[in-house]
């Protein structure tokens, strides 16, 4: 008996048992880079999943029907083709294999993508409008592409099930082309397949026939849809509900998935998949509102990361099966962790949002916290397995991201491990990111972290300072330094770090300086560190300009965050400018003068405020590494060929005799240069996997 | 002379007030209820049982059983020579002369009596067992020095021949006069000796004959469920022969020195509870009792008698419920009581006719009426454990090989664990195998210990019922207890629903089953790569079905040298985890679960090795630092060279 037992009730879909009520829902992988077939890395992802205890995973979202809804953007599956087929059984036994099942979403895009790439085909959408996301110009879908895309769908289900996967989910959500049928923002037709909502819910109800006439009625068919669209012009959680039934009264569908919010334009988008600054469950009232009306089951996935949550929604009966994709991106063994007791070891997400900002640059999905996700294939292991080798003492100093990941990691293989912190707190620079408003819960990846490291009783050092001294008297036969950077506020003499005249957005949001009341921030990142110190201040009562001499600030953001970043500046007016250099900082009086000067134009504008704040990166606390690189057997060097082939660095394999030195040196994130959480925690795994 | 006629007097008054002694004696073991016994098998078969069966039990302590061969052994031959040679006279030297050897015998044993009892342990009882080896000497060496004269190795006369003869006859005569009341009237009038006496009757009429030669009986006994008290209020409901079984103690205290309460410091010790049952049966109070306490009691409170409620002055019912029912009392008593029936016939009393099981206990009674598991999970959750496992269910393939009893585990997230271990192993070994689902009850065990016997029964026959239905050839189950049900209860209630049922299949534990498979070739196994293992003995298979060597087979099958922990095999450590203890919950000092963890300690062991879902859970509730826990089909698992799918059919 567990407090999680209703999280472990089987529940049948259609005649498909699926062994607990937690879902990994559709999203897209962009994994799929064989022409749209799913490949050992996709199968890869998915098994772990299910070998993790996922009780139902739908793969693919986005997955395409038709040859002319785009595949090579996303690199998604390709189901417009018979030769998916074989593929698919290899995916299907990979789950089967251990319990899990696996269905796939299919779509036809319509205007939602983009027509640069592959075939350069003509999007289609009902009335031809522009779709802003994907800035996707359209045609008018004429009546011939109309039955050809119903016939394709019911084919692409064929293949699905002639491939063994369980169910497809027929996507209506996100402003596909069955739901840019359903919604009048879109919709202008005035033939059968506009006009009144039996005219715009015909498309789908085609589909739902032909896919059914082809696959039979015990094969699972699910369909997909939002709850309301949040657009004055668009479908309202009513007309979402009534929508719902009429599909519902066909008895022809097996569940029903639901999303809150459309998101066909940015703001909108950054509901869809609810970053760390929305608060729990958000939208779970509209799918309760579409469970009301139908008497299939029903799925809702939307900021549901904890096994506490999911127990509390289903126990209150709000829907049937909670899907948990991004917490099964950040810890596959999510389920199986809750099976084990375990539930304080799940590397919980935290709403960073990489994976899916990632996936709308057009880049594969990967967790800023767990580097092993979707690398299943080149052997990042999810679970560590202790070494048969030597037992090394390892010595780590820098307990940020990158560290605290190579502490755990060493410690996991059975080594001795030390940890050198010289601040009094770990967790480096996510301790900083994680002062933002809204942004708090960046600092679950390395509280996670270090609990891991307490629980397996790695020496942790806090405020200690580590010197050439101190590693000698601590003898490491392995040592790797994670010291990580400094403010480069000091790049150019005239923006006057020396004299005083800058802070960098660590000093603001650590609160080390007092907010100005009226300040300029210089942000050359355009990512999250300058748009949060802005906001930081702006919370704090400062009137603040943002300034960037690149296109955009937050430019560097993607599209799931910065709409969110940007809500919050803007209520609180800050202004931001762009394509402006900072020249020099100079005092005048009580104040302090900032000289920018326009990109193209060259033209230059002064500001007078009482605070200057310059965010541009970090340069390497690199002194450690060059004290002790000369007595390193490896002179500090990384095998890149071994490190990127996920193979054991040779110097692990130097005999005594050939050891010249004291100890195997090597140093990760941003003591080497500025990357990101992502790459300290990926060099930190992959190096020391195989210590 | 007085000398001519004292002597044989003394020995006629001892017998005859002896057998005065016995018949009252008798009369109070009568007043128990009837149980049928064969009296006539039971006498003769009662020498070999006490050479036997008795005394392989004494022989676990070396000195303990060739001091009592030589004191008792001693004895018995002595007293039937005195009989011949100082009661009826027999005038023979050679008949003299043995005497006097076996009273030597006896001798030598009452110097080692008088040696062990100079600093005895905490577990025997002081009192009169202090003089008892004193009576020993007295009773032999006055003997011997009357019996010199006849043996010729004093002139006859000698002792009434002068003033120092006088003086000595007068000596020897206090002395005989001692050792025999001692020996004699003791035994029947509830002296130390009482127990060869009684001990001598309970081996012949014992309740369990099976126990003797080697058998192993430790099914508990249904209760009749139309008697007109449920269980045992008063020491007249038990049966006569557990009452005579009662007057067998020796005080030894065996019992005590394992059992799990006691040495947690509940209010439980089986020797005084032994004790007070011959209180209730002769009536009176235990302030003549010198042995240990119930933790935390006091003694001289408890009064009783053979009509009174027993647990209304006499023995506190926290007592009762301090029990795991683990048999460690039962497996040590070299009188082989049954302590753990007494128990449960009194739990019995309380449950069904007073309704007050303590704590947890009414719940999970309760739970099982209602919803047939002790947790009161909806019954058809039972099998959602297995949604993802692809098991055949009986009720559709109707005919199976393995029937797979999951047992409750089934609604425990830690259980499943092992649950689904099994189930790889069975797939991966080929074997084939099916499940009852949710058709599958509780065993049962749970309400048995606690005294509910008609809850028990009911499951139990509903049980068999599912079972007559289908074709197998052998049940298989991962939980000790409900094994222990299977195989050696539940066919008291087949009768009438399938009368041979379990006369014509196998009741395995898994550990026996996957040992099977292992040495058979069935599973193939990479040696285990971890640090050192201990093994832990479930109660319920080991002494209640002492199947100790499978499991151990199975982790040297492994390459596991197993670092045996000091209580191992029949002489294991219960976790207290049994006889439904952790829901009556009685406090004691410490926690049985923390003590068997330091057992485990003293190993070094990195890993438990276990063969019962309640152990691990037990064990696993000892707070960490500690070594892991793992059912041994976890164990398996981890080495388990999985088949390819072409081997699998």
């Amino acid at each position: 008996m567990s407090q999680f037992d209703i999280l472990f009730e089987p529940l049948n879909i259609n005649k498909l048992t699926i062994r607990n009520r937690i879902v990994s829902t559709a999203h897209a992988e962009v994994y799929a880079t064989d022409g749209g077939m799913t490949t050992e890395r996709y199968i890869k992802y998915y098994e772990e999943k299910a070998k993790g205890g996922c009780g139902l995973s739908i793969c693919g979202g986005s997955s395409v029907v038709s040859i002319d809804s785009p595949q090579s953007w996303w690199s998604s599956v390709n189901l417009s083709t018979d030769r998916i087929i074989p593929h698919f059984q290899n995916l299907a036994d990979a789950v089967h294999k251990h319990g899990g099942k696996i269905m796939i979403q299919i779509t036809h895009m319509g205007r939602r993508s983009r027509w640069d790439g592959g075939d350069w085909p003509n999007l289609m959408s009902p009335s031809g409008i522009r779709e802003p996301v994907h800035r996707a110009t359209c045609k008018t879908i004429e009546e011939e592409d109309i039955w050809r895309i119903i016939g394709d769908f019911a084919q692409a289900a064929r293949r699905a099930k002639e491939g063994g996967l369980d169910g497809v989910e027929l996507s209506a959500v996100h402003q596909h082309m069955i739901d840019q049928f359903w919604s009048p923002r879109v919709n202008k037709r005035t033939d059968q397949w506009g006009g009144s909502l039996e005219n715009r819910l015909r498309f789908g109800m085609e589909v739902l026939k032909a896919v059914r006439a082809e696959v039979g009625r015990d094969f699972v068919v699910g369909m997909r849809m939002c709850g309301d669209e949040f657009h004055p012009d668009g479908l309202n959680h009513e007309d979402l509900k009534q929508i719902a039934k009429y599909y519902n009264d066909t008895g022809l569908l097996d569940f029903f998935g639901v999303v809150g919010s459309g998101c066909d334009t940015h703001n909108t988008l950054a509901n869809v998949i609810p970053n760390m600054s929305y608060p729990p469950e958000p939208f779970l009232h509209l799918a309760a509102g579409i469970k009301e009306v139908v008497d299939v089951p029903v799925i809702h996935a939307q900021n549901i990361k904890d096994p506490n949550q999911a127990k509390r929604i289903l126990e209150a009966g709000y829907v049937d099966f909670v899907g948990m994709t991004r917490a099964h991106i950040a810890d596959p063994h999510i389920i199986a962790k809750i099976k084990n007791d375990q539930v304080d070891q799940i590397r919980q997400c935290v709403g960073a949002n990489y994976c899916i900002d990632r996936q709308y640059m057009g880049l594969d999905v990967l967790c800023i916290q767990n580097a092993a996700t979707s690398r299943e294939h080149m052997g990042m292991p999810h679970i560590i397995e202790k070494t048969t080798g030597v037992k090394r003492k390892v010595v780590v100093v820098g307990g940020g991201p990158g560290g605290l990941e190579a502490a755990r990691v060493a410690a996991e293989r059975g080594h001795d491990v030390t940890l050198i912190e010289k601040e009094e707190e770990l967790g480096g620079q996510v301790v900083i990111a994680a002062k933002a408003p809204q942004r708090d819960q960046m600092a679950g990846i390395t509280r996670w972290l270090a609990m891991e490291v307490a629980r397996l009783g790695v020496d942790v050092r806090l405020g200690t300072s580590a010197d050439t001294d101190l590693i000698h008297e601590l003898k490491p036969d392995v040592c790797i330094l994670a010291t990580g950077g400094r403010p480069f506020i000091d790049q150019e003499a005239a923006w006057g770090a020396a004299e005083g005249l800058c802070v960098s957005s660590w000093d603001i949001l650590m609160g080390k300086v007092v907010p100005g009341k009226n300040v300029l921030i210089y942000d050359t990142i355009c990512e999250f560190s300058g748009m949060s110190a802005a906001d930081y201040l702006a919370s704090k009562g400062s009137l603040v300009e943002l300034v960037t001499d690149d296109i955009k600030p937050g430019v560097g953001i993607g599209g799931t965050t910065f709409p969110t970043y940007y809500r919050n500046l803007y209520e609180k007016e800050v202004v931001m400018t762009s394509d402006m250099l900072l020249m020099n900082v100079y005092r005048e009086g009580e104040n302090l003068v900032a000289v920018l000067e326009n990109e193209y134009t060259g033209q230059k504008e002064e500001r007078v405020v009482d605070q200057v704040v310059v965010e541009n990166g970090t340069r390497p606390n690199e002194e450690l590494y060059y004290a002790l690189k000369q007595e390193s057997y490896n002179k500090g060097q990384l095998d890149n060929e071994a490190l990127f082939a996920a193979a054991p660095q040779p110097v692990l394999a130097l005999s005594a005799e050939e050891k010249q030195g004291s100890m195997i040196l090597w140093r990760l994130g941003d003591c080497v240069s500025q990357r990101n959480t992502h790459a300290a925690i990926y060099d930190a795994l992959r190096l020391c996997k195989d210590l | 002379m007085v000398f001519e006629w004292l002597h044989p007097v003394l020995i006629a008054t001892a017998l005859l007030l002896a057998a005065i002694g016995a018949v009252r004696r008798v009369n109070l073991w009568r007043a128990g209820q009837a149980e049928s016994v064969d009296f006539v098998a039971g006498l003769i078969a009662m020498p070999g049982r006490y050479l036997h069966d008795l005394h392989d039990i004494v022989e676990r302590d070396k000195y303990m059983s060739k001091t009592h061969a030589a004191t008792g052994g001693g004895f018995v031959l002595s007293l039937a020579m005195i009989v011949l040679v100082h009661l009826l006279g027999l005038e023979s030297q050679i008949l003299a002369w043995a005497l006097l050897v076996s009273l030597t015998l006896m001798f030598v044993g009452a110097v080692f009596v008088f040696k062990r009892r100079l600093n005895p342990p905490s577990r025997l009882s002081k009192g009169p067992w202090m003089r008892l080896p004193k009576s020993l000497l007295a009773f032999s060496g006055a003997f011997f020095i009357l019996t010199l004269p006849m043996a010729g190795v004093l002139p006859e006369g000698f002792l009434s021949s002068s003033t120092g003869g006088w003086i000595l006859t007068a000596v020897l005569t206090v002395f005989i006069a001692m050792g025999l009341s001692e020996m004699l009237l003791g035994m029947t009038w509830g002296g130390p000796m009482k127990h060869a006496f009684a001990g001598a009757l309970h081996l012949a009429f014992h309740r369990r004959p099976e126990r003797f030669g080697g058998g192993r009986s430790t099914g508990l006994k249904p209760v009749a469920l139309d008697q007109r008290v449920l269980g045992v209020q008063k020491p007249e409901d038990f049966k006569w022969n557990q009452l005579l079984g009662f007057d067998a103690c020796v005080q030894c205290g065996k019992c005590e020195a394992v059992c799990p309460a006691f040495a947690a410091g509940q209010p439980l010790n089986p020797k005084k509870l032994i004790q007070d049952m011959v209180v209730g049966m002769a009536g009176g109070s235990d302030a003549d009792y010198a042995g240990s306490p119930y933790p935390g009691k006091e003694i001289g409170q408890a009064n009783g008698g053979p009509l009174l409620t027993i647990t209304e002055g006499l023995i506190d019912p926290q007592t009762l419920w301090s029990c795991t029912t683990c048999r460690a009392c039962v497996e040590e008593c070299p009188m082989m009581i049954e302590h753990v029936d007494a128990i449960v016939d009194m739990r019995r009393f309380l449950t069904m006719e007073k309704g007050s099981t303590p704590n947890k206990g009414a719940e999970v009674l309760d739970n099982l009426i209602a919803t047939d598991n002790p947790n009161g999970h909806a019954p058809n959750s039972r099998t959602n454990w297995a949604a993802d496992q692809n098991l055949p269910l009986l009720s559709d393939v109707k005919e199976t090989d393995v029937i797979f009893w999951v047992s409750d585990g089934a609604f425990d997230m830690r259980s499943q664990r092992i649950l689904r271990a099994f189930v790889k192993l069975l797939k991966a070994a080929n074997v084939d195998f099916a499940v009852l689902g949710a058709e599958e009850l509780d065993s049962g065990d749970v309400a048995r210990r606690l005294g509910d016997d008609a809850t028990f029964q009911s499951l139990a026959k509903r049980n068999i019922a599912t079972l007559s239905q289908y074709k197998f050839k052998r049940i298989v189950t991962t939980d000790p207890h409900a094994y222990h049900c299977l195989r050696n209860e539940y066919a008291d209630f087949a009768e009438g629903i399938a009368d041979d049922l379990f006369d014509n299949i196998e009741v395995l534990h898994h550990t026996t089953f996957l040992n099977q498979l292992v040495q058979a070739g069935k599973l193939k196994l990479n040696p285990y790569k971890g640090g050192t293992v201990t093994y832990h003995d479930p109660c319920y298979l080991g002494r209640y079905n002492g199947e100790y060597e499978a499991p151990r087979e199975l982790l040297r099958s492994l390459g596991i040298e197993i670092a045996e922990m000091e209580r191992s095999g029949f002489r294991s450590r219960c976790c207290g985890g049994g006889g439904g203890a952790p829901i009556t919950d009685i406090p004691g000092e410490r926690r049985i679960a923390d003590m068997r963890m330091e057992d485990v300690q003293t190993t070094g062991a990195e890993l438990i090795a276990v063969g019962c879902q309640q152990c691990t859970a037990m064990l696993e509730g000892v707070v960490e630092p500690r070594p892991q826990v793992k059912d041994i089909a976890e164990i398996l698992i981890e080495s388990l060279v999985e088949p390819l799918a072409k081997e699998l059919h």
